[in-house]
């Protein structure tokens, strides 16, 4: 079988409705922006959690921020009826993800708990997923990022450091649920229960608008919350089936 | 051949067989270390995860006081997570609290301590070990103490509570000095004053934000900066959404819109200053629709007589027909709670402000309801008396400076020359004091012009406690304890101050070797208020629960009886604001704000607190001035033009921002950015606004009506690119965020799982 062909087989089978149903888990977070601060307390604990380096100012004056996870503000009006609203973006771990179709090298793809994983040792920075992401929240590593010695002493030694010609992005804090899983596993208990395990913006939110957790799990509160009236998704328009929910804001 | 007997023969070996393994791991030790990339999209079947190890503590970001539980791993700090078990933060936390660690691992600390050498342009600082610093300040403390000339030093520090307040206290009492100072930028002195006034005591409630329905928030930046952010963000969720029947409404009142204020259902600008006769205006309709029926109305009818809606609308800017709303629904919808501090609380009229904000919690029932203002207990920290220091308090200090009254001045965690304006030469009065000691782990502004530095632990490597100022409504205290072993050498503030202690005699009152041994001795008075069953478990087993806990509570709760002294009444009224400089010559009025990333400006060291886009308007790494667009239209501003901003006290040169949000004659700048110390990171980086602050006063605490300064605003030509993150701030079609009308209110009882809202779209 060739390789082409293996890859195409292997995609029919991510691509077939319903798949994700013969596994455990189907990893979901939903938030509601009738609670979203926009207070960016998410975005420093993202950074804490994953590594994330500090490009500084000029790299930052060309866009080439690294946060996985950033506030979007959106004005309505004019003053005094001015409005703000905020709205958190990160990766939207989508089911259909149009990022997944285009890497020429599969460093980017779909695994058995519906995350939308990044394998930084095989990616070789074409950038096209970057291109064909529509909720632009891939971030790619121009240099070789330092930290000014000591700040390494505070790298999360479960998250790689990515180097310079890597694409990178939101994970769920997969480092968090695999060790949640092992501890579920040594526990001879055949699920992580909800609220096991939060990944670090759903943990530090100070207002509790994120919430996450198995949507299989139909106790779980991501399963009630994605259910909720106001649900909607970002540019659901174009098919992507994402992982991410958001409750619309209620104007009153 | 030696003779050996089988012992020293045994020995020998022993010996031998230490030296070679220690050898061996030396040589181990030293080599460099292999490095495995590890991918955690499939880790192998057998790959386990390093062990963590948490410690439960206290964050000391800003003076809020939440539990933190930080993950060390190989004694390495990696991550500050809140504290599940805290009442005050429940496991959440702020963004400044999240980057406490690149306090802990900042590159530019101080590691050792120092003495100033050389005078002027050519000072510098020369390292020197403990006991020399020691030495130098404690035998001048110990001259002074000896010739009762005590009261000649005097102790600067930030708003300290717990047992390092009750340190602080008995240091200068052996010394009989009353010059102990606490002196934050931001503390609510109107607050603590216009409370002590109506409630008879000079403490924060609790504000219970998670059961109210409708909160009017007279300029209290209450999400972000104010007393007690994360707490305050909880209680926005829940009574936002966390209710089955009831969804809460958020009305913001202030000139320029906060963080608060972008979360609230309603954003209400009122002229800067008469937020207080605002909320006279809305107690004064309560009172006149017959809302109000307590024993005191006709003292309440003559107190608000001036207060029309007519009249209060002609002041504030805010039309008779919203005044009359709100007063309504205030009266209507209950629990509701009503809260003012922030840029309200610092005008020349900031307390009168606040006790109005006081009588309309009043006069609708709210004090002492769930979902409204709730008084707290006595702290259970140490008794220690009141030391916080208004502006007024700094200016005496640095005139007592001047005047050759003071000979040593020991700073503590606080950095005056950067947070006071210039107009109360601090730093020159910093001159005039032959020895200035540090404290600090930074050289910060204050720092550079110290004499000696012994610097301090930051908050993870020290031993220390917290009894939160509000509590929640019952009583909690939590013990700080190293993560980390030090990093450098470095001591803990508390055990400086007891080796100075023990350097002027002062043993025998303070005989504790260090901050632990104190901590807990302190402890035991709390201890000892335990029931039963902690007290037949010991003292021992209590002080390492509270470790483990991080928290310790009582659920006793404050009195919820409460009687207003009529002598109140008589006295409500708010003046019309007071302005520096006249509105010809500057027709602007200055707004500044706490900056959520830096705070008063400690957060500007932080690399990560660099480059978070402010929430508002996603700029990094700057500052910048926010104009009304009709203004800046009107002279021809857009962003990045430069500005020069001059008050009557100085002059700004920083670039623009179009502010959708802001009132046509205010500007705002926010505080943080401008330091010419403070590390590579803050060193160097935009404006500090107070800089050009006037020093107006609000008469009765003396503290700076600090958005009293009024400016003119001078186009230069010049342009920058603001650098920011977000791109085109309009949603443009493509309908990101989403909104829904509030629909009807589905009562509890018949369905829990209906929510409250109903789709439209």
């Amino acid at each position: 079988m060739s390789l082409f062909s293996r890859f195409m087989d292997g995609w029919r089978k991510y691509r077939k409705p319903g798949y994700y149903d013969e596994f455990d888990y189907h990893w979901t977070m939903t938030i509601d922006l009738d609670k979203c601060t926009g207070c960016e307390a998410c975005v420093t604990a993202c950074q804490a959690e994953n590594n994330i380096p500090v490009v500084g100012e000029d790299e930052m004056a060309k866009g080439r921020e690294m946060q996985w996870i950033r506030i979007e503000r959106y004005w309505e009006g004019e003053y005094p009826n001015a409005k703000l609203s905020f709205i958190p973006m990160m990766c939207q771990h989508c089911d259909a993800a149009p990022c997944e179709t285009v890497c020429p090298v599969g460093a980017t793809y779909h695994n058995q708990d519906g995350l939308n994983a990044q394998i930084y040792n095989r990616c070789i920075g074409t950038r096209a997923c970057a291109v064909y992401c529509p909720y632009e929240v891939r971030y790619f590593n121009y240099y070789d990022h330092e930290w000014d010695s000591p700040l390494e002493q505070q790298l999360n030694p479960d998250v790689t450091v990515r180097g310079k010609g890597v694409m990178e992005k939101c994970t769920f804090c997969i480092q968090r649920i695999r060790q949640a899983k092992d501890v579920a596993k040594d526990d001879d208990r055949r699920r992580v229960q909800d609220g096991e395990m939060q990944p670090a913006c759903v943990q530090t939110c100070p207002t509790k608008a994120l919430v996450f957790g198995d949507r299989k799990d139909h106790e779980s509160q991501v399963y009630k919350s994605m259910n909720d009236p106001r649900n909607y998704r970002v540019l659901d328009e174009l098919n992507t089936d994402s992982s991410v929910f958001y409750l619309k804001k209620v104007d009153a | 051949m030696p003779n050996i007997d089988r012992r020293e023969f045994l020995k020998l070996v022993g010996a031998g067989g230490v030296s070679v393994g220690a050898g061996f791991m030396l040589r181990e030790a030293n080599k460099d270390p292999r490095e495995y990339l590890i991918p955690h999209v499939l880790a192998p079947e057998d790959f386990s995860s390093g062990l963590d190890t948490f410690y439960n503590s206290v964050c000391s970001m800003c003076p809020a006081g939440c539990g933190i539980s930080v993950r060390t791993r190989e004694g390495r700090a990696k991550k500050i997570e809140g504290n599940p078990a805290h009442p005050v933060s429940q496991g959440r936390l702020c963004t400044l609290g999240q980057a406490g660690l690149q306090a802990l691992y900042n590159p530019d600390r101080l590691t050792a301590p120092m003495r100033r050498t050389g005078e002027g342009e050519s000072a510098s600082f020369e390292e020197i070990t403990w006991e020399q610093g020691l030495k130098q300040v404690g035998d001048r403390l110990d001259l002074l103490r000896a010739a009762r000339r005590g009261n000649r030093v005097a102790f600067l520090t930030q708003g300290v509570r717990g047992h390092l307040a009750q340190l602080f206290e008995s240091f200068m009492r052996q010394l009989g000095s009353p010059r102990l100072l606490h002196y934050d930028f931001d503390h609510p002195h109107t607050l603590y004053a216009a409370n002590q006034q109506f409630f008879g005591e000079s403490r924060l409630p609790y504000y219970d934000l998670a059961n109210t329905r409708l909160l009017l928030s007279f300029g209290a930046d209450y999400l972000n900066n104010w007393i007690s952010p994360v707490h305050h963000s909880l209680g926005f969720g829940e009574s936002r959404q966390g209710r089955a029947d009831v969804r809460g409404r958020f009305v913001q009142i202030e000139p320029r819109m906060s963080i608060s204020g972008a979360a609230a259902d309603e954003w209400i600008p009122a002229k800067p200053g008469t937020e207080g006769i605002l909320a006279l205006g809305l107690a004064h309709h309560i009172v006149a629709e017959g809302n109000y029926s307590g024993a005191d109305l006709g003292a309440w009818t003559n107190a608000l007589a001036d207060y029309t809606p007519d009249a209060v609308a002609e002041q504030t800017g805010v039309p008779v027909n919203t005044i009359t709303r709100l007063a309504d629904s205030f009266v209507d919808t209950t629990p509701s709670l009503a809260i003012g501090g922030g840029a309200a609380g610092n005008h020349s009229n900031g307390v009168d402000t606040l006790v109005a904000v006081n009588a309309l919690n009043y006069l609708v029932g709210n004090i002492g309801q769930e979902g409204g203002l709730v008084l707290n207990p006595e702290p259970a920290g140490p008794a220690v008396q009141q030391h916080r220091a208004s502006y007024s308090a700094m200016v005496e200090l640095a005139e007592a400076a001047r005047q050759g009254e003071i000979d040593i001045l020991i700073i503590s965690g606080t950095n005056p020359v950067f947070t006071l304006p210039p107009a109360a030469e601090f730093a020159e009065a910093l001159a005039q004091i032959p020895l200035v000691v540090s404290l600090s782990s930074f050289l910060d502004e204050t720092t550079a012009l110290a004499d000696v530095i012994l610097p301090s632990h930051t908050y993870l490597e020290s031993w220390g406690d917290d009894f939160p100022e509000p509590g929640v409504g019952f009583s909690v205290g939590a013990v700080s304890q190293p993560v980390v072993s030090p990093l450098y050498n470095t001591r803990g503030t508390g055990d400086i101050i007891l080796d100075l202690a023990r350097r002027m005699g002062s043993s025998s009152v303070m005989p504790w070797q260090n901050m632990e041994e104190f901590l807990k001795y302190g402890w035991r008075r709390i201890y000892q208020r335990g029931d039963s069953q902690t007290l037949a478990q010991g003292f021992d087993a209590f002080w390492t629960s509270v470790l483990k806990a991080g928290a310790w509570g009582e659920t006793t709760n404050g009195s919820t009886a409460f009687t207003l002294n009529p002598d109140v009444i008589a006295g409500i009224g708010v003046a019309p604001p007071e302005f520096s400089g006249s509105e010809e010559d500057y027709p602007f009025i200055l707004h500044p704000y706490l900056s959520p990333n830096f705070h008063d400006g400690r957060g500007a060291n932080l690399p990560w607190m660099q480059e978070l886009p402010d929430p508002m308007t996603s700029v990094v790494y700057g500052s910048w001035v926010e104009v009304n667009p009709v203004t800046a239209e009107e002279m021809g501003l857009s962003e990045g033009d430069l500005v020069d901003i001059q008050s009557p006290h100085g002059q700004l040169r920083v670039p623009v921002f179009v502010y959708p949000a802001i009132m046509p004659n205010v500007i705002a700048i926010p505080i943080g950015q401008g330091h010419g110390e403070y590390g590579r990171y803050a060193k160097g980086r935009g404006v500090n606004p107070i800089e050009i602050l006037s020093p107006l006063l609000e008469p009765i605490t003396g503290n700076l009506a600090s958005s009293a300064t009024r400016v003119n605003l001078t186009p230069t030509g010049g342009r920058v690119k603001l650098v920011k993150t977000g791109g085109v701030s309009r949603d443009l079609g493509r309908d990101i965020v989403q909104h829904t009308s509030l629909g009807v209110e589905v009562s509890s009882a018949a369905d829990n799982s209906i929510p409250i809202t109903e789709v439209t779209t």
